[in-house]
């Protein structure tokens, strides 16, 4: 590999590398068409460049981001636009239900910060709304639409800023509502708490990581542990 | 105070097993490939916060940023066939496709050439397993040898290949005649493929 690159190899890698302009990217731009060698230079460059993102940040799209990208590709959602209007108010009054229900539950006045969310996936066919207890540590979740396929099972996934996602627990087949303790470490999080809920084979993920459908996540900012 | 941001799985899971998410990647675009509304859904969710930082490090604005990487996914849902026949890694196949897209938008304001060809690119000659694992321990190599080219140099690959400047622009920006600095990068290029392939 230690031989000078001949002109061809050049042209390929001054295209993975995006310098070329005019008749130099045309020729580029033919080669890779016609050229199944110069194609294959071209990927190897792609291949060892790739590298330089690597200290790029992630940063998580806003969520409209996916809603419009769903759009442009498949078209309106089933739900028609008319109706668009009803799901805030059906949410925000869930909230205050599953809040109510929460406090009324717990048979004392909310001593601790209280956190409510939602998760939605972006297709529209499912709804969990979440209630974060930071007095007991606990995630209180409801299904208002949709759950996990036949044979699987949902899973709840949360973690901290710049941490990876862990499982929170399984949900109960059949049941509504669950409530599950947070991790040592969920519970610990300051900042932006992040829940997530996916669909897995029975007995939850093998991997530790999200193995299904991920149905979508949800930023709690602001999260203050009650340690 | 930038924060690193994850997504499910975030992108640090995704380099650490490699192994698990490479095919686990694969078999998204795969079924992306077949119409799988769900599986571009799960792809989505498993590149799109990566895809963005290609992005917003490419337009630098947030908004334009988001559309240059709708548009990457658009690409990526309308070429999903053509991924097996082009030898990328799952990856570098959608970071190269949201950067050449973003680099196009930077350049489109100006008029110039596009450089993305998802679309009018051949078949390249399979690689095999052994090959592929070569070019992903190349591809960690990138760093440290950019570290060993001298400062314009590496400068200038950089600002190629992360700002989309072409040799013109490289050219005005460290003030050389447009032959010098094609030879300077040339040179940074054959040093680069030296080192990564030791």
């Amino acid at each position: 590999m230690t031989e000078q690159m001949n002109d061809k190899d050049m042209l390929a890698a001054e295209y993975a590398l995006g310098v070329l302009e005019g008749d130099d990217l045309a020729r580029a731009l033919s080669l890779l068409a016609s050229d199944q060698d110069f194609a294959a230079e071209v990927t190897a460059w792609e291949m060892r460049l790739v590298g330089l993102n690597d200290d790029i940040d992630a940063v998580t799209p806003s969520a409209g981001a996916k809603a419009a990208l769903n759009t442009r590709l498949f078209g309106a959602q089933k739900s028609g636009a008319w109706m668009s209007w009803l799901w805030p108010v059906a949410t925000l009054a869930a909230v205050f239900v599953a809040a109510f229900l929460l406090i009324s539950d717990l048979q004392q006045p909310a001593g601790g910060p209280l956190y409510t969310a939602e998760i939605s996936s972006a297709e529209g066919d499912f709804r969990v709304i979440a209630v974060v207890d930071k007095t007991a540590n606990e995630v209180i979740l409801t299904k208002t639409l949709g759950g996990a396929p036949e044979g699987r099972v949902l899973q709840v996934w949360a973690h901290g800023p710049g941490e990876p996602a862990e499982s929170v627990g399984l949900w109960t087949p059949g049941a509504t509502t669950v409530r599950l303790a947070l991790p040592p470490r969920i519970a610990a999080v300051n900042g932006v708490l992040t829940l997530g809920m996916s669909e897995e084979p029975q007995g939850g993920s093998v991997t530790g990581s999200p193995s299904g459908r991920v149905f979508g996540t949800v930023d709690i900012p602001g999260v203050v542990s009650a340690l | 105070m930038p924060r690193k941001r994850y997504i499910f799985p975030s992108w640090g899971e995704l380099t650490a097993t490699m192994a698990t998410d490479l095919s686990h990647l694969e078999n998204l675009i795969a079924k992306c490939a077949l119409g799988d509304q769900k599986a571009f859904s799960a792809l989505y969710d498993a590149t799109s916060a990566k895809l963005l930082g290609v992005c917003i490090r490419v337009l630098s604005e947030r908004a334009e940023a988001e559309d240059a990487m709708q548009e990457a996914f658009v690409k990526v849902w309308n070429n999903a066939n053509r991924y097996q026949v082009t030898g990328h890694s799952p990856m570098t196949w959608l970071i190269t496709i949201a950067r050449n897209t973003a680099i196009d938008r930077l350049r489109a304001k100006k008029g110039h050439d596009d450089l993305s060809t998802v679309e009018e690119r051949i078949a390249a000659p399979g690689r095999s397993p052994e090959q592929s694992a070569i070019a992903a321990s190349e591809a960690q190599r990138i760093m440290g040898c950019l570290d060993e080219l001298e400062g314009d140099k590496r400068e200038a690959v950089i600002g190629a290949y992360l700002d989309g400047q072409r040799y013109k622009d490289l050219a005005a920006r460290f003030d050389v005649p447009l032959n010098t600095m094609r030879t300077w990068l040339r040179r940074g290029l054959t040093s680069l493929q030296e080192c990564m392939a030791r």
